[in-house]
């Protein structure tokens, strides 16, 4: 079905989400909780938009609304600037401490927020952690206790047997809110603590055995002594490749 | 790691209730709700049966235990006093009531006294909003509840009230 985004005509098939064809089109849309790999959450309300079907216009999350008709959409109108100044303003005061949201706030042209509770904050809960935490099977970290004092965190605050520290959780963080603390071969994140395993080709450290082991587990292999790194093994299949095609 | 004989006897209960129900996850908040109710708490070892038991991880578990109020992950009081602070109650003032439970008790929310007699919580709603501000204390619900009557209750359960001075 054609849709007009911006006055550019474009297709969608009926149930894709609007800030995905946006983006296909290359329309820029300011998101935060939004993440290819789980798709859109309606958390943070940054990518709200303008969607006009006939006569009625509303405003919504274009993460999470799907395309089912003809639609004209306006991603950016006076009256969508000043909600998005304002929910800036929140999250600024929410997460003060994050640079991301910092830099937002005075892209938008923020003044004079009210003091922040802790200034150092740079979560704004948007969950993205715990989806990835959980996509990988490990679901070590979840929100924790609930309204001001729900939090993203461990049972009991304490490092989980269930992490495998893979990090995907601060891969996803927008706001960068998840602290990996590295020190020679070793690394803790969620005050766990993981000694790095290092590449049988490069000798590079590079992960943790628990997390080979669940990559192993998910890809259905054996998991072998030796273990290669991305580049690595990028590298050897290169090789295999170039090596195939001497005739 | 060998379990003391101690430690083995004090899981019995807890996997005996936990047992109760099939082992699957919508009996998760059920078998919540009865250790609470045995316990007066959710016991960490009780966390970890059900987790084991339901097949889901700790840390979801943990994450509803900790999301329903009705849940407390430290041992409650022998009196348990909830002070509802929802909307209703808030606009009728409940702020005086859990000042006051503060004072007299000298504990916050959310904690018990060291004799282990009274716990103190506010509550979201209690779906009594007619007769707010609203005080439970051990399931029973006192209604248009003010600060004179929060004295009186403490002391209603055996607790030491200093009278305020002046008036
Ligand atoms: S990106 Fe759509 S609500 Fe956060």
């Amino acid at each position: 079905m054609k849709i007009v985004i911006d006055g550019i005509e474009t297709a969608a098939s009926p149930g894709e989400m609007l800030l995905e064809v946006a983006r296909r089109l290359g329309v820029r849309i300011p998101t935060l909780c939004y993440h290819e790999a789980f798709g859109g959450q309606g958390v943070c309300r940054l990518c709200l938009v303008e969607v006009t079907a006939g006569e009625v216009s509303r405003l919504v999350a274009s993460c999470t609304y799907p395309v089912t008709g003809e639609i004209e959409v306006r991603t950016t109108t006076p009256e969508i600037e000043r909600i998005r100044r304002h929910i800036i303003m929140l999250l600024h005061r929410r997460a003060p401490g994050s640079e991301f949201i910092q830099e937002l706030y005075r892209e938008y042209g923020c003044q004079e927020n009210v003091p922040a509770p802790d200034p150092d904050e740079r979560c704004i809960m948007c969950r993205l952690c715990v989806n990835a935490c959980e996509a990988v099977g490990a679901c070590a970290i979840t929100a924790v206790d609930r309204g001001t004092d729900k939090r993203i965190d461990t049972p009991y605050g304490e490092a989980s047997p269930d992490c495998i520290g893979c990090c995907a959780c601060a891969e996803v963080c927008p706001t960068k809110a998840i602290g990996v603390s590295r020190a020679a071969g070793h690394y803790t994140i969620w005050n766990r603590e993981f000694e790095l395993e290092r590449c049988a080709g490069c000798g590079r450290p590079f992960t943790s055995r628990p997390c080979q082991e669940r990559i192993a587990r998910l890809s259905g292999q054996e998991l072998s002594g030796a273990q290669l790194c991305p580049e690595c093994r990028k590298k050897q299949a290169g090789s295999r490749v170039a090596l195939s095609m001497i005739p | 790691m060998a379990i003391e004989p101690q430690q083995a006897a004090a899981q019995r209960p807890m996997e005996q209730i936990v047992r109760r129900y099939p082992p699957e996850q919508r009996y998760l908040l059920a078998i919540m709700q009865d250790l609470q109710k045995e316990f007066n708490y959710l016991p960490r070892e009780a966390l970890g049966l059900t987790a084991a038991h339901v097949r889901v991880p700790l840390g979801k578990v943990y994450s509803m235990a900790t999301f329903y109020k009705a849940f407390s992950l430290t041992p409650r009081g022998r009196v348990s006093l909830r002070a509802c602070d929802g909307t209703a109650c808030h606009i009728k003032r409940s702020q005086v009531i859990i000042d006051e439970l503060r004072k007299c008790l000298g504990i916050q929310p959310g904690e018990t006294t060291a004799d282990g007699e009274f716990s103190l919580e506010t509550v979201n709603c209690l779906g009594a909003c007619a007769i707010a501000p609203v005080l439970v204390a051990n399931h029973k619900v006192h209604a248009k509840v003010t600060a004179a009557a929060v004295r009186e209750i403490i002391k209603s359960y055996g607790g030491r009230v200093d009278e305020p001075v002046g008036n």
